[in-house]
């Protein structure tokens, strides 16, 4: 009987020896289950700023209003909001970055994040594209980028000469808790909850393993674009990695130490837009006019026909509302 | 948002989650002439999860359960995602009521959604040591998950996305280890039993989304 129970622990290594007779593959390797980054490939767009290497492009002449792009997260990248270069035929200088260990941008070890790292990883990007002190600089925040947004202007009032805020999850921690509350809704004998936690059993890394943590949130962003989800996300849209040791320490920040992006808010007198999205359910016109309400100068603007990816679905009907305000400011 | 949103739903998962998913034995209930035993259970392991087992009683010097086991999560598609084990538990030890146990299990599980799917060669080691009597048991567990290769078949909007995506078998890619406490009471021909464990990757320091282990089961003997 021994030699059975042994013949049963063996059996899957045989199985798996005869199954990978073609060559085995490394998940840790860098290229293999998620894109190489900056550090690690110099064919990609990057800037060398504040001790890292940002995946960075621009479009436009460098010499009109900068317009820069803050994507959403943490954790994200810029790829599903690419369509916002279109504000570049229309006479801006449009600048994407994938934030610090997001992105194809350098990974860096999770207790290296912070607020005040990405905050001065924003203003070394503005003063590494900025032609001279006149030049007119504007922020576009999507979502976490939104929030990231409203925590530059808290700290820099007078930084910007205008800012666009969709649907930013909360601009303090008590906002945060109400949205993430509303959109916090598990499943527990839900396939797209179980598809999130299923792979565990397959795939494990350690905190800095970052590969394996990558993929295995790229798999679990099925999630956010499941049908029927609460955002009203129509579908999967286009990224290159998902920064999860960044996502994780900024999380484990927010939940042990809170934050309020508002306290300083109403020393930025010049208007701000803000967008909701109208499929977003847990969102809504009240919520975004409760966040809004932290500005002296606000307008907000419902988008229509999409969730809460509108810069990827319904960049048209986001640019209705970004370029006449924009515009406005110039 | 949508990072966010993904980060709140698995912290709650995880405080939600209590769950391994061997057959649990009252090895005093059970009687020289039963050989057969068949088991029932539900569980929360990496998933809310039915499983269907079957054991055959060896009534050796040394106590031996040969079984075969299956479970799948919830959710809409039924056979996407799933667990198999087949192999064995050996009562090694017996000094009066207190017993030992030793298992050893092969692994195949499979995982799917819209962007991969996996297909997992593995194995299962474990420690039962545990109080038993005629009607009930207690006992504590130590095991250990190995994902020894896994296949992965990254689905064609992931190569849109990542055209340098490599599917694959990828080793080594993974474990677990499981620790924790089960219980039981026999009745009958039947033992009804309840497992609670902690999980913890094996670099003894990462946790899982879900870092625990639950299992409600039920045995018939006959």
């Amino acid at each position: 009987m021994k030699q059975f129970m042994i013949l049963c622990a063996i059996a899957p290594v045989a199985m798996a020896m005869l199954g990978c007779s073609k060559g085995e593959l490394d998940p840790k390797k860098p290229g293999n289950l998620v894109p190489k980054t900056a550090e690690l490939d110099a064919s990609i767009p990057q800037i060398a700023v504040n001790g890292t290497l940002l995946h960075a492009e621009t479009f436009g002449n460098p010499t009109d209003p900068m317009v820069v792009f803050l994507h959403g997260g943490p954790g994200s990248d810029y790829r599903n909001g690419l369509n916002a270069k279109d504000l570049a035929n229309h006479e801006y200088f449009v600048v994407f970055y994938d934030q610090r260990g997001s992105g194809l941008s350098k990974r860096h070890p999770k207790n290296s994040f912070d607020l005040d790292v990405m905050l001065e990883d924003l203003r070394s990007v503005i003063n590494h594209y900025r032609n001279s002190p006149s030049q007119k600089v504007y922020l576009l925040g999507h979502s976490w980028g939104a929030m990231l947004t409203a925590a530059y202007i808290n700290k820099y009032p007078d930084a910007v000469n205008g800012a666009v805020l969709a649907e930013p999850g909360g601009l303090n921690k008590a906002a945060f808790d109400e949205y993430s509350k509303k959109s916090r809704k598990l499943k527990l004998f839900d396939e797209v909850t179980n598809d999130v936690l299923y792979p565990d059993q397959f795939l494990t890394g350690n905190e800095n393993d970052h590969a394996i943590l990558d993929y295995k949130l790229a798999l679990a962003s099925q999630y956010t674009f499941a049908p029927g989800n609460a955002e009203g996300v129509e579908g999967p849209s286009p990224f290159w990695r998902n920064g999860a040791a960044m996502l994780k320490k900024l999380m484990e920040i927010a939940e042990k130490d809170g934050f309020d992006f508002t306290t300083n808010l109403h020393r930025f007198t010049t208007k701000v837009l803000f967008l909701y999205s109208e499929n977003n359910t847990t969102y809504g016109e009240t919520f975004a006019r409760k966040e809004a309400a932290y500005f002296p100068n606000a307008q907000v603007s419902k988008v229509a026909g999409t969730g809460h990816e509108m810069f990827y679905f319904k960049w048209d009907n986001v640019k209705s509302w970004v370029l006449p305000y924009l515009d406005s400011l110039r | 948002m949508k990072q966010v949103k993904l980060f709140a739903l698995v912290t709650l998962a995880s405080v939600c989650f209590t769950s391994a998913a061997a057959q649990n034995i009252n090895w005093r209930s059970l009687q020289p002439g039963q050989k057969h035993i068949i088991n029932l259970n539900a569980a929360l392991d990496n998933s809310t999860s039915i499983g269907i087992g079957y054991g055959y009683h060896f009534n050796s010097k040394m106590p031996l359960v040969l079984s075969a086991q299956y479970s799948m999560p919830f959710g809409n598609n039924v056979f996407d995602d799933f667990k198999t084990k087949l192999g064995a538990q050996l009562n090694v030890l017996e000094l009066q009521n207190v017993l030992v146990t030793l298992h050893a299990y092969g692994i195949i599980r499979r995982y799917e959604n819209s962007l991969a799917s996996m297909f997992n060669f593995g194995s299962e080691f474990a420690t039962t040591v545990g109080y038993y009597k005629k009607t009930w048991w207690i006992a504590g567990d130590f095991g250990f998950d190995k994902a020894i290769v896994t296949n992965i078949k990254h689905s064609e909007i992931m190569k849109e996305y990542n055209p340098g995506i490599q599917s694959g078998w990828y080793i080594p890619t993974g474990g677990n280890f499981i620790y924790g406490l089960q219980g039981g009471y026999s009745f009958s021909k039947s033992d009804v039993s309840l497992k609670i464990s902690s999980t913890m990757a094996q670099d003894f320091n990462t946790k899982p989304m879900v870092p625990y282990y639950a299992q409600v089961g039920w045995n018939w003997r006959f």
